[in-house]
């Protein structure tokens, strides 16, 4: 049994991580004063990874229902991070808070992907009839006892 | 064994309706790159049995046809938002790419898609053979690579076939007297099967000395074909930095 949106939604968490591991690695490469030279072509990308994580993050963490805990934090990140020479510029404990706050929003899509890929195992396991099956059994035993 | 396809989608999160079609299918691998540079260094790094670019015809065409140039055997479609057939179709048939409509229509959309899928050979021989005494010379792509190969047997003026095997599927070149005279690689031949092989990275390879091809399909010098070849797998690395 596959889930049609199990897949979307573990499709829009996979893009969302790759972007914010993409967005890392430029982040991390800009902070390291042993590599000097950060090129233009670096800035693209950095530009470019910035402007999809703008565009997509509001609405895959809607649809994964995660707003209200990764939302601040994905923006204070976005925020910060203007260009890789603006990172390199950054206080101390800006560049501190930057790497707690992507931390953060990693972490929650990470664990978020990790549950999706597990319920996707389980509904692999299941047929068409079981799934239904256990839905309804599911809804039988929640419903409230009547009174006497 | 799954069928790999790699999805050329520059938003891939908002024109998702070919995934989600695509997300339905349970023996489908499905990897999604936005830019071109991603899908040829995915191309370089990966085994897929077919690429599909979406898009705007003009720009899908375009990608396409480049990365065409750079991966002969690739299986390609074009999934055109705005498909205008008598515009796309005659470069479509000489670049052997086939062009898909995105139709609004969910069901058509779908039958479009799953006849793509249909149609690639998910099931490419893979590598069999056992050390037979007629191979005099057999080895791992991921230890010598076939330009290596060749480039030793040429200078030593062997005649002989080559047999290339890896999950892409077999490729057979002959040599005589120190050049290349025969290559075929599925339903390539000549050059271009020449230039697939030198893309492999992993694979094995045996060589059997004495067996010469009737066909002739290689008419230029072995260092002819080498300096192209180095060069075109250069022209293919520049992408992926683009």
């Amino acid at each position: 049994m596959r889930d049609k949106n199990l897949e979307t939604k573990l499709r829009l968490v996979s893009l969302q991580l790759d972007n914010w591991k993409r967005l890392h690695d430029l982040i991390t490469y800009g902070l390291d004063k042993a590599k000097p030279i950060i090129s233009s072509e670096q800035e693209r990308q950095f530009t470019e990874v910035r402007s999809n994580l703008l565009q997509e993050t509001e609405y895959v963490l809607r649809e994964l229902n995660i707003v209200a805990e990764v939302s601040g934090k994905a923006m204070s990140v976005l925020q910060r991070g203007v260009s890789m020479r603006g990172v390199r510029d950054l206080p101390s404990d800006e560049i501190r808070r930057l790497e707690t706050d992507w931390n953060g929003a990693f972490t929650k899509l990470g664990l978020m992907q990790g549950q999706l890929k597990a319920r996707r195992k389980e509904l692999a396991d299941q047929s068409v009839v079981e799934y239904y099956w256990n839905l309804f059994r599911d809804r039988l035993n929640r419903r409230p006892a009547a009174a006497h | 064994m799954e069928t790999r396809i790699l999805v050329s989608n520059a938003d891939p999160v908002f024109q998702d309706r070919a995934l989600a079609i695509l997300d339905e299918n349970a023996d489908l691998e499905i990897q999604i790159v936005r830019t071109l540079s991603e899908a040829v260094s995915a191309l370089l790094n990966e085994n897929f049995d077919g690429l599909i670019i979406e898009g705007e015809s003009g720009l899908a065409m375009d990608q396409a046809t480049n990365v065409r140039q750079h991966f002969p055997s690739l299986t390609i479609a074009c999934l055109l938002h705005d498909y205008r057939r008598a515009q796309t179709q005659g470069i479509a048939n000489e670049q052997n790419i086939e062009l898909l409509a995105m139709s609004r229509n969910d069901r058509l959309l779908r039958a479009n898609l799953n006849g793509f899928v249909r149609s690639l050979d998910s099931h490419p021989g893979t590598a069999a053979e056992g050390i037979d005494p007629c191979h005099s010379l057999i080895g791992n792509l991921n230890q010598f690579s076939a330009a290596e190969i060749l480039q030793m047997s040429c200078l030593s003026q062997r005649s002989g076939r080559f047999t290339f095997k890896s999950s892409r599927g077999n490729s057979e070149i002959y040599l005589q007297q120190g050049s290349v005279r025969h290559a075929v690689f599925g339903s390539l031949e000549g050059e271009a099967a020449v230039a697939e092989v030198f893309r492999w990275r992993q694979g094995r390879f045996y060589f059997e000395e004495g067996i010469i091809s009737q066909d002739q399909t290689v008419n230029r010098p072995w260092a002819h074909l080498l300096i192209d070849n180095l060069q075109k797998l250069d022209e293919t690395l520049e992408l992926v930095s683009v």
